[in-house]
């Protein structure tokens, strides 16, 4: 069974075929970051707007890439994500289902996510504890199979990707914040600034708000501080929290293995970090794999679609869309 | 079959056209929900009607000016179902099916549309006849246009717009013509295909915006 998959809640604009559930037929992101850097983030009118024009390209190509002129069925996010997106994504996947007579299923972004390693490592045990983290969500759950999920913890402020953007923005190392810190951390000194690792004690919640201003503080005491350095203290910070967390919950909770997943799982010290902390297998997915696709809305949907059935053609675009906890 | 699919103001419509004209429809209140409303609208025309989608040779949109959020609901559905089906699709815009509307129920002299084009502003259009368009759609305060309009107790002014504004189209004749209707845009899309105008390809529809999006104004400003 060959799923059409379409991704359009923030500023990729993606169509993948994956068949069974699993095999990548073909799977093209079109990518905006050209479009919202000069604005240092997302802007959500412009999302909206390159979303109408870039989609259809991308479902004809994903369907030529995959050698098939319609697929047995059409996934599509539905939230969470910027409204005036998903509406796009999800307007034209509900249409291209209609016209091609298939079934339509809308997808949780989050639980997309979820599906990366699903795609990726065919020797995958359960449970896995996921730490999924990007510049709109920073999540840490207990996945006990597909479509049974706790949520162990999440942000109280910031998203980690967000911080990584803001502290970017202030060092003037440009958008997106991620990889620019990457590369120049990997010139500094990590231990030149003590900066704090937010609710380190508590459980499984995240906050990141502080060390933005700490980064801020830091740099008033210390104009003459090398960017690098502080590139590299900062990084480490946000990677020590992420990895102690997460290591604490495959610990706690007796996990069969840990995942990373979203844009912040491309970090290349969080990609070395998180395989020592643990002693069970770490699957980190590729970088392809860790940014908004839709080969991993597809997998979900497929998944969604054989246990749930269909989606009803009124499901609207959910904004706050709740990750899919199970009980 | 001719699928009309209109989302460009508060109203979601669906209508199909034949040969013969405008031959089924529905029109119902979107409220800010058109991502909801109208692929089950799409449907229910369809049913009602006894049409399938295959029997459909080509999809009209209407591509705004209006709502930003409802044309892109509109125009990316026009997409998928043209794509899906491998037909083109004709591009109306919502001045035009209003002031198609109102020669519908008769009127013969010029036609001014104005849709409520938010914060203050009017998206306007002048038509001199049925297939004669005078003035190309563009933004402007309702002020402006009132005096741009002034005196002229020759033209019929339709659309949200002038409802929204009521004070500044005082003295001109303002029709009770608010949203464009799926039916006068499923006839003025018949219309245009009779005349052989092309459709376009699925891909290559776009709306009409007539405004820069927020945040490059925002920069020029800076
Ligand atoms: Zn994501």
């Amino acid at each position: 069974m060959n799923l059409l998959g379409i991704e359009t809640s923030c500023d990729e604009t993606a169509a993948a075929v994956v068949a069974e559930g699993r095999v990548v037929r073909s799977s093209v992101v079109s990518s905006q970051i050209d479009l919202h850097a000069r604005y240092g983030g997302v802007v959500p009118e412009i999302a909206g707007r390159a979303h109408v024009e870039l989609l259809m390209p991308a479902v004809a190509e994903a369907l030529a890439g995959a050698g098939i002129e319609r697929p047995d069925a059409v996934a599509a996010t539905y939230g969470p994500g910027l409204i005036g997106s998903l509406l796009v994504g999800l307007s034209a996947a509900k249409a291209l289902a209609m016209s091609w007579d298939v079934p339509f299923v809308g997808v949780n972004h989050l639980e997309g996510h979820l599906f990366a390693p699903v795609i990726e490592e065919p020797a995958l045990e359960w449970p896995l504890v996921v730490l999924l983290v990007s510049g709109g969500h920073t999540l840490l759950v207990l996945a006990k199979g597909p479509g049974h999920y706790r949520l162990l913890g999440q942000t109280i402020d910031d998203a980690a990707g967000e911080a990584f953007d803001k502290v970017a923005r202030f060092l003037g190392l440009g958008y997106p914040g991620g990889p620019a810190i990457d590369r120049v951390a990997k010139e500094g000194d990590p231990t030149a600034f003590r900066l704090p690792r937010a609710l380190m004690d508590g459980g499984y919640d995240f906050s990141f708000s502080g060390l933005k201003t700490a980064v801020v503080r830091t740099v008033e005491r210390h104009p003459e501080a090398a960017t690098a350095d502080l590139a590299a203290s900062f990084q480490a910070a946000v990677v020590d929290v992420l990895v102690a967390k997460a290591a604490k919950a495959v610990r706690d909770l007796g996990a069969a293995g840990l995942c990373l997943g979203g844009g912040v799982a491309a970090n290349s010290l969080l990609r070395a970090r998180a395989p020592e902390a643990v002693d069970v297998p770490t699957y980190v997915p590729s970088l392809a794999m860790c940014t908004d696709n839709a080969a991993m809305v597809a997998a979900a949907g497929a998944w969604r679609l054989a246990n749930d059935g269909p989606s009803p053609l009124s499901l609207g675009p959910d904004p706050n869309l709740a990750f899919p906890a199970t009980p | 079959m001719l699928l009309g699919i209109e989302t460009a103001a508060e109203r979601v419509g669906v209508a199909l056209a034949d040969a013969t004209g405008p031959r089924a429809g529905t029109w119902l209140d979107g409220g800010r929900r058109h991502a909801e409303v109208l692929a089950p609208a799409i449907a229910f025309v369809l049913d009602q009607a006894g049409v399938s989608l295959a029997e459909v040779d080509a999809v009209a949109v209407d591509v705004g000016p209006g709502l930003f959020t409802g044309i892109r609901a509109g125009v990316a559905t026009a997409q998928g179902l043209a794509h899906g089906l491998g037909v083109g699709v004709v591009e109306v815009t919502s001045v035009a099916v209003l002031a198609r509307a109102a020669y519908d129920a008769g009127w013969a002299g010029p036609v001014a549309s104005v849709v409520d084009g938010r914060r203050g502003e009017v998206f306007f259009a002048r038509y001199d006849g049925p297939t004669a368009e005078a003035a190309p759609p563009r933004r402007l305060p309702p002020a402006a246009l009132a005096e741009e309009l002034a005196g002229r107790r020759d033209l019929l002014v339709v659309g949200g717009g002038a409802h929204r504004y009521p004070e500044a189209f005082r003295g001109l004749r303002v029709a009770g013509i608010e949203h464009p209707s799926p039916r006068a845009l499923v006839a003025l899309a018949a219309d245009r295909l009779a005349a052989g105008c092309a459709p376009v390809p699925a891909g290559a529809v776009r709306p009409l915006y007539l405004r820069e999006p927020d945040a490059r104004i925002n920069w020029v400003q800076r």
